[in-house]
């Protein structure tokens, strides 16, 4: 199967330090495909070039056949990026946030409408999602922009850390939403250092740590490779 | 243009909120409140004023000094069968501010011309200009009465010659020239008429200024501090249209709070102003000012504000950089003063003194702040110094293009994101 992104050699240096050491890896049609490593590994700075945030400093992008240093503006029409410490606007009601976020993606107002209607199955505030953000919880909030970044059916979404500071409930919740969508087509890029969370959504996952890619594969390849019985076993022997 | 007004509106209904209103609200009616009290403390200046008077002579000469202070708006009140120490107790006990004692032999000295001194007590109950305004009045009035009295003499001894002459044997006529024009009046009232006209010029362009740049300041510093510019960054709209909109967003709503502002404002003016403009109306400088060509035009008004648009698109594309910087709201509230400063810079200088006058080197200082241009744009319109106006309006908008370019290039790359690297979580986000 053709891959939706393929990253080759990818490299991002601040001043002096290596951020990212030439790291390479593709992610398929309708596969979760997650980067697990420690803090400071290099997964967030991946996540926001392929985001199209951060410039690389090296090596090459490409997403369904566009260049990513060439044609930032046609990732941006079929990516989706859920920031680590994302908020929403505070003034905005919820529903006015999903449909201000729609019209960006929406080519007639009949198709704004049903991205909204989406996001709003997705998010699952009822009618929470009448009142302005600010007066949200930070789970609540969390909801309201996996719905924002799932609502439009992006080619490829990327998640970054998308359970970070949930409760238990909250963050199965996301997971299943996660697992669901990406059961009906969509890719998704994913980063998280919650090895028990990227064990149970992940099809493939890369290892990183220090800016470098140290293994891939399946969860259950890896477990057989390190003979370890979870994938937090698999990353202490990988770093061995 | 769908997308653009999409975040256009976004950018507007994050602007407006029920701070905003309070504070717009509130801010006016302070305005109106010292405004109205200005006008009542003003119109009770102007009010008659009581005056106690001891007439110790009750000659000829003292009655038409106390009608002449009847005429001058003054309410006589009559200090009967008292010494003088005993009429200055009397009008410190009541409400009274003024005593006028006429001594003894003060009518009968005038033919001799060797009046005897009056005496004027003013009882100082505040420092404000109205509590010493009935002293002043005292002193017109006085004076009116040398002349009088002088003029009186004067045709007595030489009755075929005019005091007048005999006082003021050396006489002028004022005239003004601008530009080739000639008219009949004095430089200092027409210098002084000009600037209350356009007095509001700078305050209106100050404000508008510091409104919208706070506004834009603040906008971007929210979307950093409320974590929302990653993602707006990621959306299909172009970097041009985001740096666009909060500008133009920022500038729409500065412009309507500076409006209002101003409204509060007139209010609070009008307090003080209002007997200056009457007195410019009646002193007939309006026909001097239409001879001198001085009248502004609505050509004069269109460029005066091109000039200050520019200015504004000018502080509004600084605001962004400064934006940029900022890592949330609090930060982006002292960033904002760099801005303040050079509007204020100007601003008094042109109140203060006279740019041609200055050196080379400040000068150019001046004219290298961008928002200088606009303060000085009222007055090389009424002096037809074109090259100045024209020169200041290019300046400007070379200024503002290499600043939206600048802007522009900073959200195009990840500057945006990398500034705040620098500054505090270069390695948190890795």
């Amino acid at each position: 199967m053709e891959a939706v992104l393929e990253v080759e050699g990818l490299r991002k240096n601040y001043g002096s330090l290596e951020a990212l050491k030439g790291i390479s890896f593709q992610v398929k049609p309708g596969e979760i495909f997650a980067l697990i490593g420690p803090n400071g590994a290099g997964k967030t700075t991946a996540l926001r070039i392929v985001a199209t945030l951060l410039s690389a400093s090296g090596g090459k992008v490409t997403f369904l056949g566009h260049d990513l240093k060439k044609e930032p503006e046609k990732f941006r029409e079929k990516i989706s990026y859920l920031p680590e410490e994302a908020g929403a606007y505070r003034n905005l009601k919820g529903i006015d946030y999903l449909k201000f976020m729609a019209k960006f993606y929406a080519h007639s107002e009949i198709k704004a409408q049903e991205f909204v209607e989406r996001g709003k199955s997705i998010a699952t505030l009822g009618p929470r999602l009448n009142e302005k953000a600010g007066t949200y919880s930070k789970g609540m909030i969390r909801k309201l922009l996996l719905a924002r970044a799932l609502m439009t059916r992006p080619d490829l979404a990327i998640l970054d850390e998308p359970t970070s500071g949930l409760d238990v409930i909250n963050a199965l919740e996301v997971r299943e939403i996660i697992k669901k969508f990406a059961g009906e087509g969509i890719s998704v890029l994913l980063s998280s250092h919650n090895m028990l969370e990227i064990e149970f959504l992940s099809d493939r996952v890369a290892l990183i740590d220090k800016g470098v890619i140290l293994d891939s594969g399946t969860p259950q390849e890896l477990k057989e490779k390190y003979r370890a019985g979870n994938l937090e076993e698999v990353f202490r022997s990988a770093l061995r | 243009m769908k997308k653009f007004l999409n975040l256009l509106a976004k950018e507007i209904r994050e602007l407006i909120t029920l701070q905003l209103f309070i504070s717009l609200l509130f801010t006016i009616f302070l305005f109106y409140f010292i405004g109205q009290m200005a006008k009542s403390e003003m119109k009770r200046a102007m009010r008659i004023q009581k005056i106690a008077v001891l007439d110790l002579d009750a000659s000829l000469l003292s009655r038409q000094l106390t009608d002449s202070l009847r005429s001058a708006n003054f309410q006589v009140e009559k200090v009967e069968d008292k010494s003088k120490e005993q009429a200055i107790e009397w009008t410190k006990a009541s409400d009274i501010n003024l005593l006028l004692v006429i001594p003894s032999g003060f009518g009968e000295s005038l033919t001799t011309f060797d009046l005897k001194e009056m005496e004027t007590y003013s009882f100082l109950r505040s420092f404000s200009l109205v509590g010493s305004r009935s002293s002043v009045i005292l002193g017109s009035v006085i004076s009116a009465l040398n002349n009088y009295i002088s003029d009186d003499f004067l045709k007595k001894k030489i009755p075929d010659f005019s005091p007048e002459k005999l006082k003021k044997p050396v006489r002028s006529k004022d005239f003004v020239i601008i530009k080739g024009r000639m008219a009949e009046g004095s430089a200092m009232s027409i210098a002084g008429f000009i600037s209350t006209q356009s007095l509001f010029i700078p305050i209106i362009l100050m404000m508008i200024i510091i409104y919208s740049s706070q506004m834009v300041i603040s906008a971007i510093a929210m979307e950093k501090q409320n974590k929302t510019l990653e993602t707006l960054l990621t959306v299909p709209i172009s970097r041009t249209s985001i740096v666009t909109s909060k500008m133009l967003a920022s500038g729409l709503v500065g412009l309507i709070s500076a409006v209002i502002y101003m409204f509060g404002f007139r209010y609070y003016m009008s307090g003080f102003m209002a007997d200056v403009r009457q007195a410019a109306a009646s002193e007939g400088l309006a026909r001097v000012i239409q001879e001198l060509g001085l009248a502004p035009t609505a050509n004069s008004y269109l460029i005066l504000g091109v000039s200050l648009f520019l200015a504004i698109l000018c502080a509004l594309a600084m605001a962004t950089i400064l934006g940029v910087l900022a890592e949330d709201y609090r930060s982006a509230q002292s960033l904002i003063m760099p801005l303040i400063f050079l509007v204020m810079i100007p601003y008094f200088l042109s109140f203060f003194s006279d740019i041609k006058n200055l050196s080379l080197p400040v000068k150019l200082f001046l004219w290298a702040i961008p928002f200088s241009h606009p303060f000085l744009t009222t007055q090389n319109l009424l002096l037809e110094n074109y090259t100045a106006v024209f020169g200041g309006i290019l300046y400007m908008l070379v200024f503002f293009i290499v600043l939206i370019v600048i802007a522009a290039r900073i959200f195009s790359t990840d500057k945006v994101l990398t500034m705040k690297l620098k500054f505090r979580r270069k390695k948190l986000l890795l």
